[in-house]
C-alpha cells in the first residue's frame, strides 16, 4: 500500500509540473504583451513601460518562467498584476465559495443519487425504476445554465425565497450561507445525481446477478447483509463517477457563479482572462490541479481499500 | 493516474481556453447625525474596482467605490466641466503654465490626519508617480503647496485637459501614512463620506459605513451604501427584479423592463463605434488604398450607421461619422451629412481611385467585434473588396491591431473637446499608432491653432473646424456612437459623464 501510495503522489506532482509549465508558456503565448490591456485604451507608451517594469514582463520569459516556479514551490503564487495584491490571498478568498457550493453539490448528488439509485437497482423494471430512468434522461440533456436561470427566475425573482445574486459567508450567518448557496448547489447537482443514480442503478443491476449473490442468497442471508454485499460490489464505479463528477463542477461552477453573481473561482477566472492577469490565471491552474490531483489521489486510495486487486493493477 | 491526467489536462485546457476571450431594502431614515433623510442604495457595477490605491486604479468603473472612500480635488458635471471638491476654485496663468488652487480646510481623513496643502502636494507626486494615474500629469513639472490651504501646479506646456482628468478621477487625496506605508491597495484611508465596512467581502460585494459630519455630507444621502461587481447583465437585472439593487449598469432588456417597473433610466454616449484606419497615408503595401482619401471616404459612404444602430445597437445609440460625443462641443452636426450612405458613390469612388475590382485586406477580429463582422463582410462584398479576418483574443486584438491597414474599432470617449483631439487625432495610441498628421498639413496647421486658442467658445469654434477637415478627409469610418445606461428605481437618478463608464457618487441624486 506504501508503494502505491508513493507512485500516485509522485505522479502527481510530475503532472503538476507538466501542466503549470504548459499553463505558463501557453499563456504568454497567448498574451504577448499584458500592458495595454491591464491599463486600458488610454495606456500612454510611459505608462506601459512603467507597468512592464513593475511587473516584471520587461525581462526574458525564462527568467520570468524561473522566478515562478521558484515561488510557487513556496507557496508563493505571486502578485497580480490589475490590483497587485497576492494572488494565493485573493483566490483564497474565492475558493471557498466554489468549494462549498461544489461540496454542497457532491454531497446533494451522493444522497439523493445513491437513495435513488439502490432503489431503483433493487426494483429493476418495475415504475420507480422507470421514472428515475426517464428522469435521468431528461435532466441529463438539460442545460445546466438554462435550469440555474429557470430556477433563478422561479424561486429568487418571482417567489422571493433566495437571492437572486450574491453570497453570504457562512461565519456572518448560516441561513444567510445556506439560502444563497442552495439555488447553485442544486443547478449544479441535477446533473450529477441522476448520473449517480443511473450508475448505481445498473452497478447494482449486474452485481445481483453474479454468482456469489445467489449464493448469499442461497445460504439465507438477510436482506440488509445482501444490500450492504450488492452496495460495495457496485460501489467502485460510481465512486469513479462521483470524483470526476468533483473536476467537473468546478468548471460547471465558472457558469453557475455568473449567472447567481458568486465571488467564487469562477468569476475571478473570467475577470483576470479579459484582463490578462497571468499570475491570477497561473494560480486558479495550479490550484485546481492540485485539486484534480489530490481528488483522483484520494479516489485511488479508496479505491484500492474498497477492492485490494485495484492496487496490483 | 489515468482519468487524473486526463481530467487535470482538460480543466487546465478550459481555463487557458477562458484566458483566450458582483441587498438592500430601500427604507429612509435620517443620517447619523440626525440631519438630512437617507435612503439605501445597493449599486450593481459591472466591474470590481481595479485597486484601492488611486494610483493604480482605473476610471472607467471605478467611480462609485472611489468617490465613497476619497474626495477630490475636482469633480466633473456631465459635461465633463471640471467642479470644485476639495479644491474651492483655481485660476490658470496667462501663459496658461500655472494652475494655482484653493483648497478646504476643514476636510479630515478617516485615519484622523488633516487635509492641507502639504498633503495635496504629496498626493499629487504620489500620483504622478503612478503607473495608471501618471496619464494625467504628462505635462506636469512640479506640485508646490503655496501656504496652508493653496498649492499651484507647474506645467512645463499649456495642458487643456489635465482639470478635465483631475474631475474624471485623477485627484483623489490619500491620507500620508498610508501613502508612506504604500498600504492603500488593501486599506484604503481618504477623506470621503464613507469608509469601507468590516461586513465587505472583497470582489463580491463592498459596504460603506457613513462618515458622520462630513463636509460635503449632504451631497450622500446613501446609508447603508453598497457596490457589488458583477459583470453578467442578466444576473444584475435578476438582482434588480429580485430587490437587492436599486441602481445597475444596464443594457437594452433592462430598458425595455424599465417601464414596467418604474424604474429610471439614463443614458450617456460612451463609445465610437467604426473601422479605424492605422494606416491613412498608405505607407504599406496592403495599406496603399487607404492612402487615397477617396478609398477612406467610399468607405465612409459605404456603411450605413443608422442601420448598425438598429439591428446591432437594438435601437439604441446615435448615428454619426465624427468621434467627438454627438451634441456636445467639437460635434458638428451638419458634418453628418457628409458622407451619407450611398453604395453607389463608394463604388463610383473607389472606382476613381482605380480601384474599381477591390482590393484585398487582412483585418484582425476578436470576440468583442464579431457582431460587426458580418456587416463588415457583407459590405466590403459589394465593394469588391476581398477581406480576410485573422482571429485573436481580446487581449491580443490591441497589440496586433495597429499592424493592420485599418480595423474595427469600439473606442472610449472624452467629454472635454480637447482630450478628444489629442487621443483621437494628434497623439498616438493603440488605435491610433500612426496619426499620420505629418501628410495632412493643413490637419497638422489646425491642430496647432488649437492647442494654442483661447480656451472657451474660441478653441471649440477651432476644434469644429478641425473636426470637418479630419471628417472630410474621412480619417475614420465611424459607423454610430453607443450609450452606457443605467438603471435604477424611481428613488434615485444618474448623471451620465461622457469618459466615466460608471458615474461617480456625486452623480447620483435622491429623487425628491
Amino acid at each position: 500500500m506504501l508503494t502505491f501510495t508513493l507512485k500516485r503522489l509522485l505522479s502527481g506532482v510530475v503532472l503538476l509540473f507538466a501542466v503549470a509549465t504548459a499553463t505558463f508558456f501557453l499563456a504568454y503565448a497567448a498574451i504577448p504583451d499584458p500592458t495595454l490591456g491591464l491599463l486600458g485604451s488610454a495606456a500612454t507608451p510611459e505608462a506601459q513601460a512603467a507597468l512592464a517594469a513593475k511587473i516584471g514582463t520587461d525581462r526574458p520569459v525564462l527568467v520570468q518562467y524561473i522566478d515562478w516556479l521558484a515561488n510557487m514551490v513556496q507557496g508563493d503564487f505571486g502578485t497580480s498584476w490589475k490590483n497587485f495584491q497576492p494572488v494565493g490571498k485573493q483566490i483564497g478568498l474565492k475558493l471557498p465559495v466554489t468549494l462549498s457550493v461544489v461540496i454542497v453539490s457532491i454531497l446533494l448528488s451522493a444522497l439523493l443519487g445513491g437513495v435513488l439509485g439502490v432503489i431503483a437497482g433493487l426494483r429493476p423494471n418495475t415504475w420507480i425504476d422507470k421514472v428515475v430512468k426517464a428522469g435521468a434522461v431528461i435532466l441529463f440533456a438539460l442545460p445546466g445554465f438554462w435550469v440555474a436561470l429557470v430556477l433563478v427566475m422561479t424561486f429568487a425573482v418571482q417567489l422571493k425565497w433566495f437571492p437572486a445574486v450574491g453570497f453570504v459567508q457562512p461565519s456572518e450567518s448560516i441561513p444567510g450561507w445556506l439560502q444563497s448557496i442552495t439555488l447553485p448547489a442544486i443547478s449544479l447537482a441535477l446533473g450529477a445525481i441522476v448520473m449517480i443514480a443511473e450508475q448505481l442503478r445498473n452497478a447494482i443491476i449486474q452485481a445481483d446477478s453474479q454468482d456469489y449473490m445467489r449464493t448469499l442468497r442461497s445460504r439465507g442471508l438477510p436482506g440488509w447483509r445482501i444490500v450492504v454485499h450488492l452496495l460495495r460490489n457496485s460501489a467502485p464505479a460510481s465512486l469513479t463517477i462521483l470524483a470526476l463528477m468533483f473536476v467537473g463542477l468546478l468548471s460547471g461552477a465558472i457558469i453557475v457563479e455568473q449567472i447567481f453573481a458568486l465571488p467564487g473561482i469562477g468569476p475571478l477566472t473570467l475577470s483576470s482572462s479579459q484582463n490578462g492577469d497571468i499570475p491570477m490565471l497561473l494560480g486558479i491552474t495550479v490550484i485546481t490541479v492540485i485539486f484534480v490531483v489530490v481528488i483522483n489521489f484520494l479516489l485511488d486510495i479508496l479505491l484500492g481499500w474498497v477492492n485490494p486487486k485495484a492496487r496490483v493493477k | 493516474m489515468k482519468k487524473a491526467t486526463i481530467a487535470a489536462v482538460i480543466t487546465a485546457s478550459a481555463l487557458v481556453l477562458t484566458a483566450c476571450s458582483g441587498g438592500t431594502s430601500t427604507d429612509s431614515g435620517t443620517d447619523a447625525a440626525g440631519g438630512d433623510a437617507v435612503k439605501a442604495l445597493s449599486i450593481g457595477n459591472f466591474l470590481d474596482i481595479t485597486s484601492w490605491d488611486p494610483a493604480l486604479a482605473d476610471i472607467g468603473f471605478d467611480g462609485p467605490y472611489l468617490s465613497a472612500i476619497y474626495d477630490p480635488l475636482l469633480t466633473v458635471d456631465g459635461d465633463g466641466q471640471p467642479q470644485p471638491a476639495l479644491a474651492t476654485d483655481w485660476e490658470v496663468s496667462d501663459d496658461f503654465k500655472t494652475i494655482t488652487m484653493n483648497l478646504r480646510t476643514d476636510a479630515e481623513f478617516s485615519n484622523g490626519e488633516a487635509f492641507n496643502a502639504d498633503v495635496a502636494v504629496q498626493s499629487l507626486d504620489y500620483l504622478k508617480a503612478g503607473v495608471r494615474s501618471q496619464e494625467a500629469f504628462q505635462k506636469v513639472e512640479s506640485f508646490e503647496a503655496v501656504d496652508e490651504d493653496t498649492i499651484a501646479i507647474h506645467l512645463t506646456q499649456r495642458d487643456d485637459t489635465i482639470l478635465y482628468f483631475m474631475g474624471l478621477g485623477r485627484s483623489y487625496m490619500m491620507a500620508p501614512e498610508a501613502m508612506t506605508a504604500g498600504t492603500l491597495a488593501e486599506t484604503p484611508v481618504g477623506s470621503g463620506p464613507y469608509t469601507l465596512g468590516d461586513a465587505s467581502i472583497p470582489g463580491a460585494e463592498y459596504h460603506f459605513d457613513k462618515v458622520a459630519g462630513h463636509w460635503a455630507s449632504a451631497d450622500f444621502p446613501f446609508d447603508p451604501l453598497t457596490v457589488t461587481p458583477l459583470s453578467d447583465a442578466t444576473a444584475m437585472l435578476n438582482g434588480m427584479e429580485g430587490g437587492q439593487f436599486n441602481l445597475i449598469y444596464g443594457d437594452k432588456t433592462g430598458m425595455d423592463m424599465a417601464p414596467d417597473n418604474d424604474w429610471n433610466v439614463s443614458s450617456g454616449l460612451s463609445m465610437w463605434v467604426g473601422l479605424q484606419f492605422s494606416d491613412r497615408v498608405g505607407a504599406t503595401e496592403m495599406g496603399k488604398p487607404l492612402g487615397d482619401v477617396r478609398v477612406r471616404q467610399a468607405l465612409n459612404y459605404a456603411f450605413d450607421g443608422q442601420q448598425m444602430v438598429d439591428t446591432i445597437g437594438q435601437g439604441v445609440g446615435v448615428a454619426t461619422n465624427q468621434v467627438f460625443p454627438a451634441e456636445t462641443a467639437g460635434y458638428v452636426k451638419a458634418l453628418n451629412d457628409i458622407h451619407k450612405p450611398s453604395m453607389d458613390k463608394a463604388k463610383a469612388l473607389l472606382a476613381e481611385a482605380g480601384y474599381a475590382d477591390g482590393f484585398d485586406v487582412t483585418m484582425p477580429m476578436a470576440p468583442p467585434f464579431q457582431p460587426w463582422q458580418a456587416i463588415v463582410e457583407q459590405t466590403f462584398g459589394e465593394l469588391g473588396i476581398r477581406v480576410t479576418f485573422k482571429e485573436t483574443d481580446f487581449m491580443q486584438y490591441m497589440s496586433v491591431a495597429p499592424e493592420y491597414p485599418m480595423f474595427v474599432a469600439v473606442i472610449a470617449m472624452d467629454a472635454n473637446p480637447v482630450a478628444t483631439v489629442e487621443r483621437q487625432i494628434a497623439k498616438p495610441q493603440w488605435y491610433n499608432p500612426n496619426p499620420g498628421i505629418a501628410e495632412f498639413p493643413e490637419i497638422q496647421k489646425q491642430i496647432d491653432v488649437v492647442f494654442s486658442a483661447e480656451p472657451g467658445d474660441a478653441q471649440t469654434a477651432e476644434i469644429e473646424k478641425l473636426n470637418t477637415l479630419v471628417t472630410e478627409q474621412a480619417f475614420f469610418s465611424v459607423w454610430s456612437q453607443s450609450t452606457n445606461t443605467y438603471i435604477s428605481t424611481s428613488d434615485f437618478t444618474v448623471t451620465p459623464v461622457v469618459g466615466m463608464m460608471f458615474p461617480t457618487l456625486r452623480q447620483i441624486k435622491v429623487v425628491g
